[in-house]
């Protein structure tokens, strides 16, 4: 890269079913939490990138409404319709550019407003999956499930291990939203059937949340904070849609992964990474991005978490914070795995904490998780 | 009323519904009720900004100019100042709906008749409310023009309870 960008502050919501403030109060507080967190005032920052969508927002061109409360206020401000951590990547380009040298980066939802499962139909074809009307994300999910355990063996059971480590994880981080410290494999099999095999804790749950970053300019980050975490590599991908796609794989995951890694100069993940903190919307998708980010081959990702090796004492911790399945604020959720990958580089991440140099952060977006994002962060 | 393009022969029109099959909320701070409880008693309520001393109303609870909360409240007068205005074309039965239905064939409005919509600084505010101005003709409005809240007969604390503004003739 040109110059270094890094991560100079960061905040987030206490996430939950159904949080007690509005939309913009909720805003206002991470963005202000996050300026604070890096030592700076609104009037320091350049740029503004927002994450929501709006369907989820319940208005159209939502961030109109919410640019006071994120501290847009006559300011340079875009916003994506989706992932934060998209938003974070559009930031990071923005800096990069040379035009701007502070970005604050938000990202929010109230699940519990709408539901978004429903909102979800909506991001499907009109002419034909939408007319048919079988398909929704949890049901598209239960077939890249079925089609990823028929492919390679993968049994309900080892599926339901990576819902008990997470929320088991969740159970130590204060922000969660899914906190279930004694849950086992058991229940995990007996909660309620929504599409066979997607379960009630195999799925994310709905949750209201925000959170937000400050991103800095290699000079501005040094003048600002003693412990920047750098952005070390960054990849982003895109899938095709549903019907041409191999739902059995991430296969865009896979190649942001490699663009990132390449960037960061890193050759062996499993052995110069740290900790991962990635976007499981259900507990399948792990095993899959396990696989995607390359940590073992494909279709043994099974074997990863039935050895115990992405537990917060593995080899290779993934979401000692509890993931998504301990709190997905849809559109905050991939932002939120950046703060809590920065978290672990600043040695912050109170109760789960991982001796960390370089973490891994990763966002999806769409169907199936069509769309996918990692960033690479590091100390030095 | 769908908007059917003109047929053509290289694509066809596929009707669907934009409906998304549930209900939307918003979540409020106590404000719209606050404002609307003001208004059932003749109170217009706004919120002043602690760091640049802005009035604004209806209340809002975060000022993005200081980036604080606004959370004390104050009382502004009922009497104010145009500050802008737009009238209407002549109504006309059958030519429009508002909110589905025909404002003529409801009584809401009279035949030929033309409504002046206003934007009011209250004394006491630092912005303005958008409402309606009665009791003068289109020719007789002008910039600066001082004019005061009409309130309904029966209030019950609602948006409805403050109904226009007219001329403040003295
Ligand atoms: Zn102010």
């Amino acid at each position: 890269m040109a110059g270094r960008v890094a991560i100079v502050g960061y905040a987030q919501s206490h996430h939950q079913h159904d949080i007690q403030m509005t939309r913009e109060d909720m805003v206002f507080e991470v963005a202000k939490g996050a300026l604070r967190n890096a030592g700076i005032s609104r009037e320091d920052v350049d740029t503004v990138i927002t994450a929501s969508t709006d369907f989820l927002d319940g208005r159209t061109i939502s961030n109109l409404y919410t640019s006071m409360a994120v501290g847009a206020y006559l300011k340079d401000e875009s916003k994506v319709e989706e992932d934060g951590a998209f938003a974070a990547y559009y930031a990071l380009m923005r800096i990069l550019s040379g035009v701007h040298d502070i970005a604050l980066v938000e990202a929010h939802t109230q699940g519990s407003v709408v539901n978004p499962h429903l909102v979800s139909s909506y991001t499907l074809d009109p002419l034909f999956e939408r007319q048919y009307g079988f398909l929704n994300d949890i049901s598209a999910a239960a077939l890249q499930a079925r089609m990823y355990m028929n492919k390679y063996g993968v049994s309900e059971e080892q599926v339901a291990m990576v819902a008990v480590k997470n929320l088991m994880n969740a159970a130590d981080n204060l922000n969660a939203h899914r906190k279930m410290p004694d849950v086992t494999v058991e229940e995990v099999l007996n909660s309620k059937l929504y599409y066979d095999p997607i379960r009630e804790l195999t799925m994310s749950p709905v949750s209201d949340g925000a959170c937000a970053i400050v991103l800095a300019s290699e000079e501005k980050a040094k003048e600002i904070t003693d412990i920047p975490v750098w952005i070390e590599g960054v990849g982003s991908c895109q899938d095709g849609y549903l019907r041409d796609r191999s739902l059995y794989k991430l296969d865009s995951l896979q190649k942001a992964a490699q663009d990132a890694y390449g960037m960061a100069g890193v050759s062996n993940p499993f052995a110069q990474i740290d900790v991962f903190e990635v976007s499981e919307k259900y507990a399948h998708e792990e095993l899959m991005i396990y696989e995607a980010l390359g940590l073992c081959r494909e279709g043994k990702g099974k074997t990863l978490i039935e050895k115990g090796m992405t537990g917060k004492d593995g080899e290779i911790p993934v979401n000692p914070s509890g993931g998504a399945l301990g709190a997905d604020p849809i559109c905050a959720t991939g932002l939120i795995r950046v703060v809590e990958a920065a978290k672990q580089i600043r040695g912050e991440a109170n109760g789960y904490q991982i001796p960390a140099y370089r973490a891994l952060a990763h966002g999806q977006f769409g169907i199936c998780a069509q769309k996918n994002v990692v960033f690479i962060l590091g100390s030095e | 009323m769908p908007y059917i393009k003109e047929e053509r022969k290289e694509t066809i029109s596929v009707e669907g519904d934009w409906d998304i099959g549930g209900s939307t909320t918003w979540k409020d701070s106590t404000l719209l009720q606050g404002y609307a409880q003001g208004l059932k008693e003749k109170r217009i309520i706004g919120s002043l900004c602690p760091g640049c001393g802005k009035v604004i109303v209806p209340p809002r609870n975060i000022c993005g100019r200081c980036h604080r909360k606004m959370d004390e409240k104050v009382v502004v007068s009922d009497i104010g100042t145009v500050t802008c205005f737009v009238i209407s074309a002549p109504f006309a039965k059958g030519k429009m709906q508002v909110l589905g239905m025909d404002p003529v064939e409801t009584g809401l409005v009279g035949e030929g008749e033309r409504v002046i919509s206003v934007y009011v600084k209250l004394d006491g505010a630092d912005s303005n409310i958008d409402t309606e101005l009665i009791g003068a003709k289109p020719e007789e409005v002008y910039v600066g023009m001082r004019v005061k809240a009409v309130w309904a007969k029966e209030r019950q604390g609602k948006l409805s309870d403050l109904e226009a503004v007219e001329p403040l003739r003295d």
